[in-house]
């Protein structure tokens, strides 16, 4: 760099502001941090983590993700080949080192290809085949603590369903769901100086290897779902190569349990405190359940934000930015923006024009979000009809120590007056269910299959 | 009133969809969005204002009040 370049680099990147959203006191300063942007610096320079820039307004989130194919790359470069960008992480994970995170680490042509393969699963009409499904999977977990007047809502509830039913769209084994769910949730909540990582490092390549003995299966023997929509994929008149199906299955399952559970723990908890509130959201459910939904997206925005790479020089809400710059677009720190959303550190259930970016804004929306509103909304239900009493207990509650990724939960445990039973427990429910799948393949896309699951009861 | 959706911009968020269902429908295959009729019925006008605010892409403009 010239000296002249040097100077031009201090003047562009001169408003500074520290931002490490990896340390843990981000999570207790989310919003005092985030009130500070939005008045001072809604687009900053950091030099944390190597270097890069924090995108927190509204307006400031927006222009940058509404001007992705000119100007930013998800690419993650693992061999080098093109321009060596780091992908959506910052700083670049350590675990996972040279895997690209399946089409969320790439640009259009070939992430369109991907998504395209994938949506004829994960579209609202493919989502709502599933509910008398997901409504029985909920069931079974449900009466497994029924009688006993007392739930870790996580464990018992909000860990397991997304975890069973994004394995039942993929085409895997439902039964194996435990082989999937601790390393999808502690690769996210373990800090890398844990005495835990080993383990979990451990457990991590135990799914990695049992992911791959699935894939290979189902390539030798066929059946429905979204392993086998990747398998024959037409990526541009070729085959999806396999380490890239790979990375493609890793965020599905990273993308698919950790968040919704997120979601889903934060809002019983938010219930919990506020019972009025939970009152009125049975009652008025017909009318209150989407725009509750979209509000508690909003306001806990499970996955907080994501890295990009700029790909050409230019000029963005009052900034220039050099090709090779790195950027953390805050879709938590958006969300949050007082210009767009009027009071926005209450939640309302009832808000009106709740434009949250809490699935991502621009191309790389996420694939699963109509999967993720469904889970959440056939969980909230069951959990308003069945324990309608609920409290949760804050000693024992368990939030993620950073919220650096996911602004997750580990454990919500609660009591409330105990109930009877309705239908078997999990473990005869997951064969029940495994059958529901094989035998009306319901993992198919709905090009091919339009009907509903078939539950009897 | 008179609605349209961006089909660049629309990124399939299914928000509007959501909040006036009688004037916008989701594709089945990657749930973007398009408009039933651009001519909004009488008396939805609130509803598709409601989801003009609510669009995350600012894909949905309008014409017109009535």
């Amino acid at each position: 760099m010239s000296t002249q370049d040097a100077i031009g680099d201090e003047e562009r990147k001169k408003i500074k502001y520290h931002f490490d959203r990896h340390a843990p006191d981000y999570r207790e300063r989310f919003e005092d941090i985030t009130h500070e942007m939005h008045a001072k610096c809604p687009i900053a320079w950091t030099d944390t983590h190597g270097g890069h820039w924090v995108a927190a307004g509204n307006r400031e989130v927006f222009e940058l993700a509404a001007r992705s194919a000119e100007y930013l790359s998800n690419d993650h470069d693992v061999n080098n080949e093109r321009r060596g960008y780091q992908g959506i992480s910052i700083p670049a994970p350590a675990r996972g080192k040279g895997r690209r995170g399946g089409f969320l680490e790439m640009d259009p042509p070939e992430q369109r290809y991907y998504r395209q393969t994938l949506n004829p699963y994960l579209s609202p009409a493919a989502t709502s085949r599933w509910i008398p499904w997901i409504d029985e999977l909920v069931r079974a977990c449900i009466d497994d603590r029924i009688e006993s007047g007392r739930i870790d809502f996580v464990e018992d509830l909000v860990n397991i369903v997304p975890a069973v039913f994004t394995l039942g769209m993929m085409g895997i084994p439902i039964k194996d769901w435990t082989v999937y769910c601790e390393p999808a949730h502690a690769a996210i909540y373990t800090p890398l100086d844990s005495p835990d990582i080993e383990r979990v490092g451990q457990l991590h390549m135990q799914m990695g290897m049992e992911l791959f003995k699935q894939f290979a299966d189902i390539k030798e023997n066929p059946r429905p779902g979204l392993i086998n929509a990747l398998i024959n994929a037409d990526i541009n008149g070729q085959k999806a190569p396999d380490m890239e199906i790979l990375g493609v299955l890793g965020l599905l399952i990273g993308g698919g349990f950790d968040t919704t559970t997120a979601l889903s723990s934060h809002a019983i908890e938010w219930l919990s405190q506020n019972p009025a509130e939970r009152e009125r959201l049975s009652r008025e459910r017909d009318t209150l359940l989407d725009s509750a939904t979209e509000e508690f997206l909003r306001f806990y925005t499970p996955a907080v934000g994501d890295g990009r790479t700029i790909s050409a020089d230019c000029e963005i809400a009052g900034v220039r930015f050099k090709e090779g710059d790195r950027l953390w677009l805050s879709w938590a720190m958006a969300n949050r923006d007082p210009a767009v959303f009027e009071e926005p550190d209450q939640v309302k259930m009832d808000r009106e024009g709740n434009r949250h970016a809490s699935f991502g804004l621009g191309i790389h929306r996420c694939i699963g979000s109509n999967v993720a509103r469904t889970v959440f909304k056939r969980m909230i239900l069951q959990v308003l009809d069945r324990m309608p009493d609920y409290v949760c207990d804050p000693e024992g509650t368990v939030h993620y120590d950073t919220i650096s990724v996911i602004n997750g939960m580990r454990y919500l445990p609660a009591t409330f007056t105990p109930g009877s039973r309705l239908g078997p427990g999990l473990e005869e429910t997951l064969d029940k269910l495994q059958k529901a799948c094989d035998e009306q393949r319901l993992a198919e896309p709905v090009t091919i299959r339009k009907k509903r699951a078939e539950l009897s009861a | 009133m008179k609605v349209q959706v961006d089909s660049e911009r629309c990124q399939g968020h299914t928000l509007c969809a959501m909040k006036a269902p009688e004037v916008f429908e989701l594709d089945d295959v990657d749930g973007h969005s398009s408009v039933i009729d651009e001519n909004v019925p009488a008396g939805l006008e609130q509803k598709v204002m409601g989801a003009v605010r609510s669009c995350p892409e600012r894909a949905i403009s309008v014409e017109g009040t009535a």
